[in-house]
């Protein structure tokens, strides 16, 4: 705990009763506002723990400060035992933490396979990067069968999942994603929920913001519903998705789950 | 005729290196960098002084001139680039670059004096007769240098792990920084490659022409015209672009008059972006930034 150097990853086992991820009344915004205004929540070792909240509520910026690119001006940040706070984004990929980014983020220019790779870019040892992109073809079959292909010439949902694979190259213990379901149509977009998913089953713990918040709750463990700048609720995912004052507000009311994602989507749009 | 293009190629290939160091700067770093004309006439000025005073070849004297450049161009970056903000980046840059143009310039006048000098060694003045052809050794060896000098930076962008640092911050800064790359780092090494490019532009252009510190706003104008029509950022097309230009040049310059070369050089410009915005080899959407 008293050594807070940047390359060794955070150790998930070190105390199975802490959370994983721990933030604590950070306070942190853009210029002169502050958009988060003393943010409190933690997510679960093992869990998919889900954002939700309206337009302008901050959940963008929370992950910008979890992931090196927006500094707190105050508040902790505890991943893994060790304090984030401070530290470049370089040095937070090497905590073990990754950010998928909203918009898409692959090098379009690159092959698919050229892209992957450059997400282990912080890896000197190329044996490693070798057996890790091996590991990752097996479970995202698009990198080996679009590996020369230019990342600009795929579809939006395939990009995503190339965005995904990219985010794996570290072996990340917290894979962070910022709203993955934007601009996909509704059947890719379960495809890349399916996917995030597998994700957690392997092993990995994922912390997501959603605007599709009843689609992407359901396949969460863990709700936080964040409105101005503050945590308004927290539960498992079935709680948040049930509360009643959040279905009105958030969901949109009681409708048919299948209509009601539905409308989420358009509205959004 | 067909010796127009075959002097448009060998000549344009030497423009193509020193429009790739341009491309390169605006690519990485959207930063227009303006001085690179006067950063081509310093080069030249160095091989001078080398040659001239301590008698060292031309192409030898490149071991010295382009590490010199390299430094230079790491060091203005460091000083005057690195410092302009985020907000109109490419605008400032071009104030801050031409400034740093006027303070060469005037150095270079007080140091050389504005008459003209030229680069003189043996192969300057010798020619091959290929086939009916004259070629000025000169032309061939530079042209030979550019080739080697382009294959080095390529070699560089798409076979090293600092290359695929730079494509990655060309396409996308802010997916490149979430991925571990110093965005900053690459931004100042791919500006110190690019000035060093000029060393050896700048000692094959002060050996087939004269110049003196005022060359270099002939230069900075053929060189911007160049990438912009090869699409900015895309090396590929600042090739393409050079020779096409060169040998349209020196083709006008035979058939019509040398006193028109120039001025279909930028017409070209105007017609071509009236047509194609994004230049000749430009893609539409070259960079998502």
């Amino acid at each position: 705990m008293t050594d807070y150097e940047a390359a060794t990853p955070a150790d998930p086992h070190a105390d199975a009763s802490r959370p994983l991820l721990e933030v604590s009344g950070v306070i942190a915004g853009y210029g002169g506002g502050d958009v988060l205004q003393g943010v409190t929540f933690s997510v679960p070792q093992g869990s998919i723990t889900c954002i939700v909240g309206p337009n302008g509520a901050g959940k963008s910026t929370v992950l910008a400060a979890l992931s090196g690119l927006l500094r707190p001006r105050a508040g902790s940040i505890v991943f893994g035992g060790r304090s984030l706070v401070g530290l470049s984004a370089r040095q937070i990929l090497g905590t073990g933490l990754v950010l998928v980014p909203q918009n898409h983020s692959l090098f379009r220019e690159m092959t698919v396979r050229e892209n992957v790779e450059m997400g282990a870019f912080t890896v000197r040892d190329s044996a490693v990067v070798r057996a890790r992109l091996e590991a990752i073809e097996e479970q995202f079959p698009i990198v080996r069968e679009r590996a020369k292909e230019k990342a600009g010439s795929l579809s939006g949902g395939q990009q995503r999942l190339v965005e995904f694979a990219r985010s794996l190259m570290l072996d990340p213990t917290l894979v962070v994603l910022d709203e993955p379901s934007m601009g996909l149509d509704p059947k890719t977009l379960r495809q890349v929920f399916a996917t995030v998913k597998a994700m957690n089953s392997a092993g990995r713990t994922i912390l997501l913001v959603e605007q599709n918040a009843r689609a992407a709750l359901k396949l969460s463990t863990h709700g936080i519903v964040l409105e101005s700048g503050v945590v308004r609720l927290t539960g498992t995912g079935r709680e948040v998705l049930e509360h009643p004052e959040i279905e009105e507000l958030y969901l949109g009311g009681a409708v048919s789950d299948r209509l009601g994602l539905r409308r989420d989507g358009l509205m959004r749009r | 005729m067909i010796q127009a293009v075959v002097d448009g190629v060998l000549t344009g290939g030497v423009y193509a290196l020193m429009a790739a160091g341009l491309t390169l700067i605006f690519g990485v770093m959207d930063i227009i960098n303006v001085a690179q004309g006067i950063f081509v006439v310093l080069g030249a000025y160095l091989s001078y002084v080398l040659s001239v005073h301590l008698g060292i070849d031309l192409f030898v004297g490149l071991l010295i001139t382009m590490p010199a450049m390299f430094v230079v161009g790491v060091v203005v970056q460091w000083v005057f680039i690195s410092r302009l903000g985020e907000r109109e980046r490419t605008a400032m840059s071009i104030l801050a670059t031409y400034a740093i143009a006027i303070m060469i310039e005037g150095i270079l006048g007080l140091v050389f004096s504005d008459n003209y000098v030229e680069l003189n060694a043996w192969y300057v003045t010798r020619s091959y007769h290929v086939f009916g052809f004259y070629l000025p050794y000169i032309y061939v060896f530079g042209f030979v240098l550019a080739a080697v000098l382009l294959g080095a930076i390529y070699l560089m962008l798409y076979k090293t792990r600092f290359g695929a640092s730079v494509r990655a911050s060309l396409q996308d800064r802010s997916a490149a920084r979430l991925v571990g790359v110093n965005v900053d780092r690459v931004a100042t090494i791919t500006f110190g490659i690019g000035v060093a490019v000029t060393a050896a532009g700048g000692m094959v252009y002060g050996a087939t022409n004269s110049f003196n510190p005022n060359t270099g706003y002939d230069l900075i104008s053929r060189l911007l015209t160049i990438v912009i029509l090869g699409g900015l950022g895309s090396i590929g097309g600042a090739l393409g672009a050079a020779v096409c230009m060169l040998v349209l040049e020196d083709v006008v310059a035979v058939v019509w008059s040398p006193v028109w070369a120039p001025f279909v050089f930028f017409a070209a410009l105007v017609v071509v972006l009236s047509v194609r915005p994004t230049g000749l080899f430009g893609r539409s959407s070259a960079r998502a930034q």
